[in-house]
């Protein structure tokens, strides 16, 4: 009897202790799920967008992008806020998408900028500054009068020698992608030749990396190709020191070192523009043709509420000579075709005669 | 599965106590009660679904000695990162994950360690729902925590420590020219922490948990403002690593849930939550989810 009176005392007092505990417990536990769910909830608000998506709205969020992120407001002297004054009294939110579209569009245009482009489902607005000048290229007359429809094709990369014994290889797009064994495959076609013509016009660009491959093969040494910068705030001057970057001669495949000629024209934009730049400082190299398009600003791609895309210059890169060529690179020796002469591309024929002398 | 970690030298103190541990109704009435007396309405603890849901669940205590744990993930993620767009992408979480914890083998009763290895998957949406951004992280962490287990005869334990995590990934926009993709990657070191119940449904021994994982300072990846990656590729590395404490990056995970134990298998059903917040060089990346999870131990 006096083991079992103990027994059930301790038991007692040992769920009285429980049971104390138990009290001092739960409001502590429901205080830390409170806080838990609360913290919960809030993390349940995702991030808030800061523009409606109404005609009004997207048309803020397109200036604010544009504000915060192009980098050449001032080499291009433009005033953006006074532009978002005079284009924002022609948005409401009872006009069209379309409507919407073309205000917007008009506005981009403002920046005279080859990169910037608005893009809807439905149109793609654009300022491509070689539509506004002579075309100087025609692929029909090079390969019927000059390669009699006889080359060779690797790469993206047309070539053939031509009967003065001169190389030319076109490269059309700097969105093919070349491969070295290729290169080296066309370069060792072409190192008979006495001179090589790279014709890089109407080469609306593409890939810096091929950019890269390409002048790698026409260089013996380490190699200033630019600066680059960036913008490191949202303040229109807000831009990082100029970065210098060097390419490498590419090891272990075949270089070109004789004397070369690229031809250009105002549709060599972008990449192309990089490439004409990084050429026209090297020794051995002429540019003949007209002013590349430009286009120096490595674009972003940003986006509206609606899901319209915007795509605009963010990060300048500087030629060698720290310069910036946004408006293009001036060629060595400045030639137009005769529109009228449709079996001649003056272009090509002068590079051939600087070979000659 | 913290639960399942009740050490050789308690386990015979769980065993002895399960013959006097209280049905489930018993158990649900006497919290009521208890939350009676101390002035809560019962509706009060109504806000705390997911954790009563889990005490729903528990009848008495369990224990085991060490958690081995694959675990799968599906949920809502909700991702914002100013570096690849503006807009707040929302859609689909996946993760797969194993946990492994036991008890430190110098000192069993008081110390415990943790490994966490997982990748998580999301696919996300703009509002305009014409794009997708897609985020493709892996994360491994460690800790050592603090065993504090003779909390009500044992059936509560917390335990608290040190953490170490590592988590990297991409998060890629297919549409972006320049900038379409941004490669997230941080290390850092924090506390985490576990309050674990270890009770029974029916015979079946179940563990109810809620666990944090709170990282306070580290070092983390984030590009200039409007950097390129191509620039990075070129050469140029300044400014590319960050120290990340409160003031600019804040991370948690939470997870609560409840570990079943049938035979030699236990299985797991679980909500987690993750937050990853950053702000530097004026970017922002706010990204969440919130999950269902479901797992299972050998």
């Amino acid at each position: 009897m006096l083991s079992r009176f103990i027994q059930t005392t301790r038991t007692t007092i040992n769920n009285k202790n429980n049971q104390i505990l138990f009290m001092s417990v739960v409001p502590v536990v429901q205080r830390c799920l409170c806080c838990l769910i609360l913290c919960c909830l809030c993390w349940s608000c995702a991030e808030k967008d800061e523009f409606e998506s109404d005609q009004v709205g997207n048309f803020e969020a397109l200036w604010t992008i544009m504000d915060q992120h192009y980098s050449f407001f001032d080499y291009k002297q433009v005033d953006w806020n006074e532009v978002h004054n005079r284009y924002r009294r022609l948005v409401s939110n009872k006009m069209t998408d379309r409507e919407l579209f073309d205000v917007c569009g008009d506005m981009l245009k403002e920046l005279r900028d080859g990169h910037t482009n608005l893009i809807a489902s439905h149109d793609v607005s654009r300022y491509w500054i070689w539509e506004q000048w002579p075309v100087n290229y025609d692929e029909r007359i090079i390969d019927q009068h000059y390669l009699n429809f006889d080359y060779k094709r690797a790469s993206g990369i047309k070539y053939q020698i031509l009967p003065d014994n001169y190389g030319y290889m076109y490269y059309g797009s700097f969105s093919s992608d070349i491969g070295e064994g290729n290169l080296d495959l066309i370069l060792s076609y072409l190192s008979t030749a006495d001179g090589l013509i790279i014709d890089v016009r109407s080469n609306g660009g593409g890939y810096l990396t091929n950019v890269e491959k390409l002048v790698s093969r026409f260089i013996g040494e380490r190699t200033l190709a630019g600066y680059i910068c960036h913008k490191t705030g949202t303040g229109h001057n807000d831009l990082s020191e100029p970065y210098p970057y060097y390419f490498e001669p590419t090891k272990n495949h075949i270089h070109y070192l004789k004397p070369v000629i690229v031809l250009a024209n105002r549709g060599s934009f972008s990449a192309t523009n990089n490439f004409v730049s990084i050429m026209k400082s090297l020794d051995n190299v002429i540019i003949v043709g007209d002013t590349t398009g430009g286009g120096s600003g490595l674009p972003f791609t940003s986006e509206l509420p609606n899901g319209w895309r915007v795509r605009f210059s963010s990060c300048p890169i500087l030629d060698p000579q720290g310069q910036l060529t946004e408006f293009g690179v001036a060629p060595d020796v400045r030639v137009d075709m005769d529109e009228q002469d449709r079996s001649h591309d003056a272009i090509l024929d002068t590079a051939i005669e600087l070979f000659k002398h | 599965m913290l639960s399942r970690f009740i050490p050789c030298g308690t386990h015979a103190i769980f065993a002895n106590f399960t013959n006097s541990l209280f049905s489930k109704f018993a158990e649900i009435a006497k919290f009521v009660k208890f939350a009676s007396k101390t002035g809560r309405r019962c509706h009060s603890i109504s806000y705390c679904f997911p954790f009563l849901c889990c005490l729903c669940c528990s009848l008495s205590l369990g224990a085991q000695e060490s958690v081995s744990m694959f675990t799968v993930d599906a949920g809502y993620a909700s991702i914002h990162d100013s570096y690849l767009t503006p807009i707040t992408y929302h859609g689909l979480d996946l993760g797969l994950a194993y946990q492994a914890m036991r008890p430190l083998h110098s000192r069993p009763d008081t110390w415990l360690w943790q490994l966490q290895v997982g990748a998580d998957y999301n696919y996300v949406e703009n509002k305009a729902r014409n794009n997708h951004l897609y985020k493709l992280m892996g994360d491994l962490s460690f800790d050592m925590q603090r065993r504090w287990n003779g909390v009500l005869n044992h059936r509560l334990e917390f335990t608290a420590g040190p953490m170490t995590q590592l988590r990297a990934g991409i998060v890629y926009d297919a549409v972006n020219s320049n900038n379409p993709v941004t490669v997230r990657a941080h290390w850092n070191v924090g506390a985490a922490g576990m309050a674990a119940w270890h009770t029974r449904l029916g015979r079946k021994p179940v563990t109810v948990r809620y666990q944090v994982q709170l990282p306070v300072v580290g070092v983390f990846f984030a590009p200039e403002y409007d950097e390129s990656y191509y620039e990075i590729y070129l050469g140029n590395h300044k400014n590319l690593a960050h120290l990340g404490w409160w003031g600019n990056r804040l991370d948690m995970t939470h997870y609560l849930g409840a570990d079943l134990q049938m035979g030699k298998t236990t299985l797991r059903i679980g909500y987690r939550t993750r937050l990853e917040h950053w702000s530097v060089n004026h970017l922002k990346v706010h990204d969440i989810t919130h999950s269902l999870v479901l797992g299972i131990g050998l």
